[in-house]
């Protein structure tokens, strides 16, 4: 072991006294000064020789190694002093001596010890190529160590975030800085919006949306929202570069650094396929639906025909003389049969009206004309007692489908009557709103009946839903009556509905239906009149009221000439008569018309017949007390003649060919003047 | 619908009316029937104009230029209706407007005359129909 206190006398070639305070010469000094910074540096410090033995430690070093004898340490060999001492150890000091001595430059390295890391500079120290000695000095690297760690786990986080970003393709992931600009973008982005990075960066985001949408704001209030929620979520129409769109389903998640608002992370997924399959879907849905409404249509139809057919065979068969029990099963057949067209009617209302093929029309329509009609041919056959209230402020005139305005109240009418054993019915129509444009009309129909159970309530409106469902159905009915009326409600503009009768029993039905305000009322109505004078009816409407008036009506129509038989019977038929009897000359005529009961409402004459004309049975018929209107046909297109047949007892006159739209005028005008009321 | 190369000769109007009574517009199966019965009824119709013009019977003449009047009307054969009416008024012994009166011998000859006219009439028609169902 060398001295105590001297440096180890290897190479040195003037041997550095110890600390020698009071030393006078310059060498003495500086000597003096190396030991002071050897011995006070506050970097713990070893200083070695170069065959490694332990020329000097500093006083932090003894503290940081925890060695209470300072002096022990000296002149030991490296070998020796690492077992002394906790750090550094043997080998990682050996080889940084090594790495040290072989690249004759500083080397550093890392120790770890009891739980801090240092950091270990082992400086290799020449004078004039020769090696003199090593400095080793030790620092406290546990925090810079511990940050770069972080720093590393970090910067390895966000390499695999921006990979994931970058590499994602089915996703649109990028930044958008706090303004709406595009600050990031990725492969997804570029591959489903075809913009290039370059293209898009700094553009606004509202360049995806739509011109409907930017117009509307909407990018600009996804952005408030998501600053106020957090977050924004959104499926619409996006628009790709070149102005084709895809749906997308977008996240807007805003993006904070402590309190500072850094910008929105914006992931958009398009969802086009979803979206497509969902309207695939649908659309296959609905064709199938349509399909089945007008295979039922067409069934319907089919059904009908032959349907129609047998009726009147059976109408017929009951004009014959059948003795009672015939007669009794003929009315039973008759009955069920008017129960099935019903039933046929209905499925046939209602498959159009589910395949949307139905349309009602736009027609002159008196709200009050319609109810009172309906509850005029209730009155007729019904047990119950019947009122009807009108608010007199109820327009006479509005555009709306009077036929089907008629078919609801009938409807709600008939079901009220049906289903009510004692007591009332009520109708009633009110004003319930009028504006610049329509009339919004209620009708309510209030019965004190049966009532209807509060389960059954919900499924009132639903097709073929009936509340009495049990085997002894007590109420015939298709269960689609309610429906067709809410469809046909709905189709008027309008609504259906009910509640409990407030008096305890019953039901309350209602409906409300919006009819345009007919324009400028006053000058139709003077050009109505004026139509009337010049007897040239307006086209559509007679048609539809003439269809009306024809049913059930029963026809006799005395004609010669088979061709103008086959026409008019053709004729007839298409306006809606389906009771129509022949009669080849006027003797026939005369017999037909006075052993027909009922009698006929309308017998239609020729002039020119065999065996007796047409004015001679005209003149017997009237003679027979009968008051039938009479409509003389004739070609005999001579002036006064119109006059001369009216004061031999007919009613009208039309000229051959017969002019439809004149006909159709002149049948209204002799139905209507039957018709009491 | 026009009736092509019938413009005088039949009434669109009421031709139409009787179209419009056709189900269907390719088969037309009831005006067709109705066109057709007339054909056969208008043959018939002469025939038994040529009959009793040889028997001088003025009075069934006229019936049957009433009766032919009819169903030409209905049909909107104008010029066969207006033949069919001279025919009926000169069976009555009276002028073509059915005011004045004239002689037999002269109500023979022009229903002479006017049964070929109405004959001929019906034959031009008759082809344009036939061509229009296309027979």
């Amino acid at each position: 072991m060398a001295a105590p206190l001297g440096l180890p006398s290897l190479d040195v070639p003037t041997p550095i006294p110890p600390v020698a305070p009071r030393a006078a010469s310059a060498t003495d000094r500086d000597t003096a000064l190396a030991l002071d910074i050897f011995r006070y540096t506050p970097v713990p410090t070893i200083v070695l020789d170069p065959s490694l033995l332990v020329v000097d430690v500093s006083d932090s070093y003894c503290r940081v190694s925890a060695v209470l004898d300072r002096e022990q340490l000296l002149g030991c060999h490296l070998d020796a002093f690492c077992e002394k001492v906790t750090l550094p150890g043997l080998a990682s000091s050996r080889n940084a001596i090594q790495l040290a001595r072989d690249t004759a430059r500083p080397h550093q390295s890392l120790v770890a010890h009891d739980g801090r890391t240092w950091s270990l500079r082992t400086v290799p120290i020449f004078s004039h190529g020769t090696l003199r000695c090593f400095l080793m000095e030790l620092q406290d690297a546990t925090e810079a160590h511990r940050r770069q760690l972080e720093l590393e786990e970090r910067m390895y986080s966000n390499e695999t975030f921006r990979i994931l970003v970058e590499t994602v393709k089915d996703y649109a992931i990028f930044m958008l800085d706090p303004q709406g600009n595009v600050a990031t973008w990725n492969a997804g982005a570029q591959a489903f919006k075809g913009y290039t990075k370059e293209e898009i960066i700094g553009k606004h985001f509202s360049s995806f949306y739509s011109q409907k949408d930017r117009d509307d704001g909407k990018p600009e209030r996804e952005l408030r929202d998501a600053l106020r929620d957090g977050r924004v979520e959104d499926e619409g129409w996006r628009h790709r570069k070149d102005g084709s769109r895809f749906w997308a389903n977008v996240v807007i998640t805003t993006v904070y650094k402590g309190d500072v608002l850094l910008g929105y992370s914006k992931v958009t997924r398009d969802l086009t396929e979803r979206k497509q399959a969902e309207s695939e879907l649908i659309a296959a849905y609905e064709e199938s639906s349509k399909l089945k409404s007008e295979f039922l249509a067409n069934m319907s139809h089919e059904i009908r025909t032959p349907m129609h057919g047998m009726l009147s065979a059976l109408t017929l068969l009951l004009d014959t003389h059948l003795n009672p029990e015939q007669l009794e099963l003929a009315r039973v057949i008759e009955e069920s049969g008017e129960v099935l067209l019903q039933v046929i009617n209905d499925i046939l209302d209602y498959s159009k009206l589910a395949s949307g093929s139905f349309s009602i029309s736009h027609d002159i329509i008196s709200v009050p004309d319609i109810v009172q009609s309906v509850f005029r041919a209730q009155q007729k056959s019904c047990h119950v007692h019947l009122e009807s209230n009108l608010d007199p402020q109820l327009p006479k005139a509005a555009e709306g489908d009077s036929l089907r305005y008629r078919q609801i109240v009938q409807n709600l009418l008939s079901n009220a009557v049906k289903f009510t054993e004692t007591g009332y019915v009520r109708i009633s129509a009110t004003l319930q709103l009028e504006d610049a444009e329509a009339f919004t009309i209620l009708t309510e129909v209030v019965d004190s009946g049966i009532g209807i159970p509060a389960s059954a309530s919900g499924s009132l409106f639903t097709p073929f839903t009936q509340f009495d469902n049990s085997a002894t159905k007590k109420y015939k009915g298709t269960g689609l009556g309610l429906s067709i009326c809410k469809s046909l409600a709905e189709l008027m503009g309008g609504n259906i509905g009910f509640r409990p009768n407030p008096e305890g029993v019953g039901s309350i039905f209602w409906f409300t239906a919006k009819l345009k305000k007919v324009k400028q009322i006053a000058q139709l109505e003077v050009l109505q009149e004026k139509l009337e004078k010049l007897s040239c009816p307006s086209p559509k409407m007679p048609l539809r009221e003439i269809e009306l008036a024809a049913v059930d009506k029963r026809v006799l129509l005395a004609e010669d000439n088979p061709i103008n038989q086959k026409v008019m019977l053709k004729t007839l038929a298409r306006l809606g008569f389906n009771k129509v009897d022949l009669a080849s000359d006027g003797r026939e005529a005369v017999r037909l018309s006075m052993h027909t009961t009922p009698p006929y409402d309308l017998i239609l004459m020729d002039i020119n017949m065999p065996i007796l004309d047409g004015v001679q049975a005209t003149r017997e018929i009237r003679k027979a007390g009968l008051h039938i209107p009479i409509i003389a046909m004739t070609a005999n297109a001579l002036k006064g003649q119109k006059e001369s047949y009216i004061a031999k007892g007919m009613t009208a006159y039309i000229a051959k060919p017969v002019d439809r739209n004149l006909f159709v005028k002149l049948l209204l005008n002799c139905l209507k003047r039957e018709e009491p009321g | 619908m026009a009736i092509p190369g019938a413009s005088d000769s039949i009434d669109a109007a009421t031709f139409e009316q009787i179209l419009e009574m056709d189900e269907d517009e390719e088969e037309r199966e009831f005006s067709k029937s109705i066109v057709y019965d007339f054909f056969s009824q208008a043959e018939s119709t002469f025939v038994k104009m040529d009959t009793n013009l040889e028997q001088r019977d003025l009075k069934t003449l006229s019936e049957l230029g009433h009766f032919l009047k009819g169903s030409s009307a209905t049909l909107g054969l104008t010029k066969v209706k207006d033949s069919c009416e001279k025919i009926q008024h000169y069976g009555q012994k009276k002028d073509d407007t059915g005011t004045n009166d004239i002689t037999e011998e002269e109500g023979l000859s022009k229903l002479k005359t006017t049964i070929e006219q109405a004959k001929a009439e019906f034959h031009d028609v008759e082809k344009v129909l036939r061509k229009f169902y296309n027979d």
